[in-house]
């Protein structure tokens, strides 16, 4: 008990703390640019224009089939290196780059799943809808969206989770996450080292916010049981 | 409006891919051209002097990782260590600010070259991965790789002899790694030097190899590795040379001479040996 | 002076010849059933009225304008298009009912839709939607269906989600009503509430046109019957005449297999 109160303890959980607000960051800004990129995506991999469908497949492919770990280290350093722009420099810059990768790594995937859910609206609903003189944007909006969102939330959970972890990659570019932290306090950190546990005790970070957003999709798959 | 912003997303991405490719290339042609940089640090070249550079961003980024007692914070989070120190004062005596920026040690190269950082101070050990890739300073401390080992074996482990058939963590591509090899042990290269410890106290290694500054600060009492003691010097048992500390900046970069410059004048004035002083490091700084 | 008349037209996905040479006219209050196997071509003719399939020859005139011409790429412009399949309402075979809306919704959603384009929708907002609420509540209660007003469809039974989707077509007051086979989707038991509805329309005088397999009903129901089988009109005539008396083999053929089971 005495250990929950000490020092030592605080001083963890407050970098832990910094940590895991920057993991917060990066997992809300990368929803928050990769859903509606996502959709625009899908669009082009659906389109009827095949040199735009080609080109936004390939994309996908090569984003979808290289480990994010490597798109991460390109994106970061190739610039620099080629002369081309200099990311800001500083933890700020870290962060722009990283949200960069995430953003079109998971904007890939959610289109692949958000193609799946509109392909997967019976074709007759279009039809319904065009026959009673609705605009192609009407009909999406009105019609095929909703049933999109309700087609697509379990595997989009399943991405989203994903995502919580997945930002612990991050600190391949020496952003400070939630990780970082915890394995600072192995080498040494505000006067601290040699201490494993501040690493593993991340997990519980992970569980608790892993945790509320099962929950919150949960909610909103239930939401949506209002039809069939 | 999304064909068009679908079209940009995958330009970007093709015009990353062949980055990648020319990338590998034209750190070829680097690496072909070292040796003249090595040493000269190119003071003629002062159309691309570096020095001018950092000098005009008015900051000297210093790539660092948390490393007591060379780079750490302190409880107000400021950066401190010998290194810290001494790189703030470079700094000073350019005439700009100095940013501390953590990197991922297995990039530092690559943060040198994409400017992300303009130097590499943080305890590093000269080697020829080191020279060859970056300009390095005349060095400035010593070092020496040490085994690691359970407290209550330390006895079994005195000698050089005794090593025989130990399997060993070491970081890799660390001068731990390069020890152990040259002793002719199994090694189990991991990430960090830190890790190494886990694998011993975990018991899926025998023993690590790690530096001696380091093993000061991660093991034995008030740490998780209490039960953790360093017994050999590997550098004195095999009769090595010390590892050497240098600084490390982009080849070719004029702010190496100014460095070396910067260090025979703090050793001159007592400065260098002040800090040492101050974080127990006198032992090891080179004062000639 | 015919409300509908379809000249020559012509539909073939890829070597495939669906429709040959489809001519016939429709007068206004006048009922027209399609009857023919599956595959005749019968629901391409449909959704060719419809525009969700484009003929690749031929015309079809609503009032005497020509709201479709092969040879007249101005006809087939989108916007266009959008306006003109207001001529005709469809009753798909599957109801295809949107899930997500109450049955009220469903009949109202494309009709508010509509509204938004008025001039006037802004200042009168509010009378405009309660003006379409109560049309969708009385067409609703004419289906018979008062009651499941805010069911969802999926809440209802096949008869009844059928009828909302007749009320749904009926909603924007199309000139010709064109109903897709309506109770093959249906169990047998259930295909009475819905015949039900569509004779209530007839006795209305509203313009239909029915593809059907209910033979007895088709010959009740409709004024005239056209007999399809391979793309092309085999035999047209007043229903009682075609389906008691047919002229043509093909088609004695057909009602006799429909008599056999």
């Amino acid at each position: 008990m005495e250990f929950f109160t000490s020092d030592t303890f605080r001083t963890v959980l407050t970098a832990l703390n910094t940590g895991f607000l920057k993991t917060l960051q990066l997992f809300f800004i990368t929803l928050l640019g990769a859903l509606p990129l996502g959709l625009i995506i899908s669009f082009g991999s659906m389109s009827r224009f095949t040199p735009l469908r080609w080109l936004t497949r390939t994309v996908v492919w090569v984003i979808r089939g290289t480990p994010l770990v490597l798109q991460i280290i390109a994106l970061f350093y190739v610039p620099g290196m080629q002369k081309w722009f200099n990311w800001p420099s500083g933890e700020s810059g870290r962060m722009l780059a990283v949200c960069v990768a995430f953003v079109i790594n998971y904007a890939c995937y959610f289109s692949e799943i958000y193609r799946g859910g509109i392909q997967g609206v019976p074709k007759g609903q279009q039809e319904a809808g065009l026959v009673l003189g609705m605009t192609k944007l009407q009909i999406f909006r009105h019609i095929t969206l909703l049933q999109m969102i309700k087609r697509i939330v379990p595997p989009m959970s399943n991405e989203i989770i994903t995502l919580v972890k997945d930002t612990s990659l991050a600190r391949v570019i020496a952003l400070q996450e939630v990780i970082w932290m915890g394995e600072s306090f192995m080498k040494g950190n505000s006067g601290i080292a040699g201490l494993t546990w501040p690493l593993f005790f991340t997990a519980v970070y992970y569980l608790v916010f892993s945790g509320i957003v099962t929950m919150l999709l949960g909610k909103l798959e239930r939401k949506l049981s209002f039809f069939q | 409006m999304k064909k068009f912003l679908s079209l940009a997303l995958a330009l970007t991405m093709c015009a990353s891919l062949a980055a990648c490719s020319n990338g590998a290339s034209s750190s070829g042609n680097t690496s072909g051209s070292e040796s003249t940089s090595g040493s000269g640090a190119g003071s003629s070249s002062q159309a691309e002097s570096d020095m001018q550079y950092v000098k005009d961003k008015g900051t000297l980024v210093v790539g660092i990782t948390n490393f007591e007692p060379m780079d750490y914070q302190d409880a107000d989070g400021n950066w401190i260590g010998f290194d810290a120190d001494m790189a703030k004062a470079f700094a000073e005596s350019l005439g700009v600010k100095v940013e501390f920026q953590e990197i991922n040690w297995d990039y530092k190269v690559m943060e040198l070259n994409a400017k992300n950082i303009d130097c590499v101070w943080n305890g590093m050990t000269i080697n020829d991965e080191v020279k060859a890739a970056m300009s390095v300073s005349d060095p400035y401390c010593l070092n020496a790789q040490v085994l690691v080992v359970p407290a209550d074996k330390a006895d079994q482990f005195q000698s050089v002899e005794d090593l025989e058939g130990l399997t060993v963590a070491v970081e890799s591509g660390s001068a731990g790694e390069d020890a152990a090899e040259a002793l002719g042990l199994t090694t189990v290269p991991v990430q960090k030097q830190s890790d190494t410890l886990m694998e011993v106290s975990a018991g899926t290694s025998d023993a690590a190899v790690i530096d001696l500054l380091m093993a000061g600060a991660m093991i034995g009492e008030g740490t998780s590795y209490a039960d953790l003691t360093y017994t050999l010097n590997l550098n004195e048992a095999q009769g090595l040379e010390s590892e050497e500390y240098g600084v490390g900046f982009r080849q070719g970069s004029d702010l190496t001479e100014a460095y070396n410059e910067f260090w025979a004048s703090a050793v001159a004035d007592g400065s260098a040996l002040e800090t040492a002083n101050t974080y127990g490091v006198q032992e090891s700084v080179i004062l000639e | 002076m015919a409300i509908l008349e379809v000249h020559n037209i012509e539909k073939h996905f890829g070597a495939t010849r669906v429709l040959e040479d489809i001519s016939f006219s429709l007068e206004k209050g006048q009922a027209l059933a399609i009857i023919g196997s599956s595959g005749s071509g019968k629901t391409t003719l449909l959704r060719c009225l419809n525009f969700l399939e484009t003929p690749n020859h031929g015309s079809i005139s609503v009032n005497g304008n020509v709201i479709f011409d092969a040879n007249d790429p101005i006809t087939q412009r989108e916007s266009e298009v959008r306006k003109k399949r207001l001529h005709f309402g469809l009753v798909f075979q599957s109801f295809n009912l949107f899930p997500q809306y109450t049955a009220l919704k469903n009949v109202t959603l494309a009709k508010e839709l509509l509204s938004q384009e008025l001039p006037e929708y802004k200042q009168n907002k509010k009378a405009i939607l309660e003006e379409i609420q109560a049309e969708g509540r009385e067409l609703l209660k004419k289906m018979g269906l008062s009651d499941r007003a805010d069911h969802y469809p999926s809440q209802l039974s096949g008869g009844q989600q059928q009828r909302v989707a007749i009320a749904r077509a009926l909603a924007l007051k199309p000139d010709i009503l064109c109903f897709d086979e309506p109770t093959s989707a249906l169990d047998p038991e259930l295909t009475g509430e819905v015949l039900k509805v569509i004779r209530g329309l007839a006795e209305q005088k509203t313009t239909m046109i029915i593809v059907t397999h209910e033979m007895a009903f088709a010959r009740d129901v409709a004024d005239e019957v056209i007999f399809m089988d391979g793309g092309v009109i085999v035999e047209k005539g007043p229903a009682r005449q075609v389906i008691e008396h047919p002229q043509e083999e093909r088609t004695r053929q057909f009602l006799s297999r429909y008599a056999e089971n």
